[in-house]
């Protein structure tokens, strides 16, 4: 039976546009493996919640001027007190909801949660619970929901059809960080701020030899053979969440350490407009640079 | 208000304890002195500004984000193509194009929803189904959007022309003559609402967003491939996608009447007209009016008119507020450009 609380749309199938040509190839030029996209943060996007932020990742390729690859928004509510029929807890309960916005990626989205957006709510949740002084709020709990207005998919990428997921690896490491902004701003007691950030082995083309790279821009690449996101409190050096995905050759034992390392260059840049955003906030006016 | 040193309450705690009285308070200041406004700083019939910000979102055919003081609402407009053959009980519309019906309500080529639950505010939450509000919201925008005649369905249909694909040969189509340009296919316009932010009056903005999205959305050309049986889309690059027809600009205004309690002796049977109210009064006021006018033509005109629960506005506050209406008809129109 079709869902009676919402419009359901006709009752034939509908199919989104089929292209009659291809997707010209774009020609990407990264400016290096090095290079992380640009990151805009901000906090108290919704005022009626007790703790918002919202976090765009700017596209380098955008052939339009608001063609931004990923958009969040994160609101915090709490920490309240549990209902009466729950359990005692010695400590805050956390209970994150992802959902992409039915428009966010090249699939229209259903209303209900699917298992990917269950994933990364349960990820998000192991990044977040190691940062959190839980213990301070006993018989409480808080609900942190982020909304993805814009998933990491470019509209003009080649392969259409082809998706592996590698896109919710940047999803993810954006929800870590502006979750981490919307507590902070919320006022919740963390230990430190956490940040996420991804790296991946990726080849370029199909004759190039694979590499690192950091917060990969997965339209940009040839074939991207693993990623691997990290959850990482920079200022006591701790990872609360690693979510490693795909296949490393076999040759180099060092690959994995390398690739957290590298995702640990990009958290700390993460940190960094993470913390500035919020030193922004405190400070409303006087530019902290 | 609290006299005794002892019991001194800040402005923003007498507003959480004692709602009702705290707004009564500011728009019957004791003071004579002090001008009446409501507890957000406005004047009882001042509306907060629109801000509309067009195609942020790349995935969408159309988007807009309007933002009216602290409601924030993301719409995003997505065409997807139906069959006709996949459709129940079609029928081709006639060559005259004298409606047959009206295409649009009847083979739902318009979704409109709305999506309350990420959060916009502390009763909104995820992992419940859609809330009672977000119900009639959705249901009042899809009357709303049928009922105002805003889009055409020539826009959306997808036509063959059966006579310009004649190869070699005769065949079937040869005996129909020039007249063969048939409906294959129909764009279906899902419309989706997302408040990022939710602070009161949700129908105007919500409205507000569509309007603006659909103002934005341009729809591929497409057209049927007999080979393959399907509807194909040629690339913007190619053909420039062409923006839909409109029908004026429908605006909606909704108003609350805040009425003094007749318990209170002093201001029994008084009430103000709050135009666009926040969470905090919406919460106070039983009565809402909400009208959506067109001005397109010089003349302001009355598209719908709900009205519920209490007494207060009668024929004549309806036509003052058809005023009111009008000037916000105004307001958005300027945002709109």
């Amino acid at each position: 039976m079709a869902d009676r609380r919402r419009i359901n749309g006709p009752v034939g199938q509908t199919n989104p546009p089929i292209y009659d040509t291809p997707q010209e190839k774009r020609i990407a030029k990264r400016p290096g493996d090095n290079a992380v996209r640009k990151i805009f943060l901000k906090t108290g996007v919704t005022p009626s919640a007790s703790g918002s932020a919202y976090l765009e990742i700017d596209d380098p390729f955008a052939i339009r001027p608001s063609g931004t690859n990923l958009k969040l928004t994160c609101t915090v509510h709490g920490p309240r007190a549990l209902p009466r029929s729950a359990p005692f807890s010695p400590h805050i309960i956390l209970s994150t909801h992802v959902k992409y916005a039915p428009f966010a990626t090249r699939q229209r989205r259903g209303y209900l949660r699917d298992s990917s957006e269950r994933d990364l709510g349960v990820h998000l949740e192991t990044a977040l619970r190691g940062a959190i002084i839980a213990d301070r709020w006993p018989k409480s709990g808080v609900d942190i929901i982020v909304t993805i207005i814009e998933g990491d998919q470019n509209r003009d990428s080649p392969d259409y059809d082809r998706d592996e997921g590698w896109d919710m690896m940047n999803v993810l490491s954006g929800c870590i960080t502006v979750a981490s902004a919307a507590i902070a701003d919320a006022g919740i007691d963390c230990v430190d701020t956490v940040a996420g950030g991804v790296a991946a082995l990726a080849a370029q083309d199909e004759k190039s030899q694979p590499s690192i790279v950091l917060d990969p821009d997965v339209a940009s690449y040839h074939k991207i053979f693993a990623a691997c996101c990290v959850a990482y409190l920079p200022t006591r050096d701790e990872v609360t969440n690693v979510w490693f995905k795909g296949q490393l050759p076999g040759a180099d034992a060092m690959l994995y350490n390398k690739m957290v390392e590298r995702s640990l260059v990009a958290c700390r840049n993460a940190n960094r407009v993470l913390i500035q955003s919020l030193s922004e906030t405190i400070n409303p006016g006087q530019n902290v640079s | 208000m609290a006299t005794s040193n002892s019991l001194t309450l800040s402005s923003a705690t007498f507003a959480k304890l004692s709602p009702h009285p705290f707004l009564l308070a500011n728009l019957q200041p004791s003071d004579p002195s002090t001008p009446s406004s409501r507890t957000n700083g406005r004047q009882p019939r001042q509306a907060r500004p629109y801000s509309v910000n067009n195609s942020s979102l790349s995935h969408a055919h159309g988007s807009a984000v309007v933002r009216s003081g602290d409601t924030t609402v993301i719409c995003g407009v997505r065409g997807e193509t139906l069959l006709t053959s996949q459709i129940p009980n079609y029928r081709a519309p006639q060559a005259d194009n004298i409606a047959i019906g009206d295409e649009l309500r009847d083979y739902d080529l318009l979704v409109p929803n709305v999506e309350l639950a990420t959060g916009c505010a502390p009763n909104f939450l995820p992992g419940v189904p859609p809330t009672t509000l977000a119900q009639t919201l959705s249901t009042r925008l899809f009357s709303l959007l049928h009922s105002s005649k805003f889009l055409t369905a020539e826009d959306l249909r997808i036509y063959h022309d059966g006579a310009g694909t004649q190869g070699e040969g005769d065949t079937e189509e040869e005996g129909f003559g020039e007249t063969t340009r048939e409906v294959k296919a129909y764009w279906v316009l899902y419309i989706d609402v997302l408040f990022v932010s939710f602070d009161g009056n949700p129908f105007d903005v919500a409205w507000a967003a569509i309007i603006a999205a659909l103002r934005d959305t341009k729809l591929p050309h497409a057209y049927w491939d007999v080979d393959r049986e399907l509807v194909l889309c040629k690339r913007p690059t190619e053909k420039e996608p062409r923006p839909l027809s409109m029908r004026g600009l429908p605006v909606a205004c909704t108003a609350a009447v805040f009425t003094a309690r007749e318990r209170q002796k002093k201001g029994s049977g008084q009430y103000w007209i709050l135009v666009d109210p926040d969470r905090l009064e919406e919460s106070l006021c039983n009565e809402t009016v909400t009208m959506v006018v067109d001005n397109t033509e010089g003349e302001t005109k009355v598209l719908t008119i709900s009205k519920s629960g209490g007494t207060v506005v009668g024929p004549a506050l309806m036509r003052e507020f058809a005023n009111v209406a009008a000037t916000r008809w105004n307001e958005f129109r300027s945002a709109l450009q």
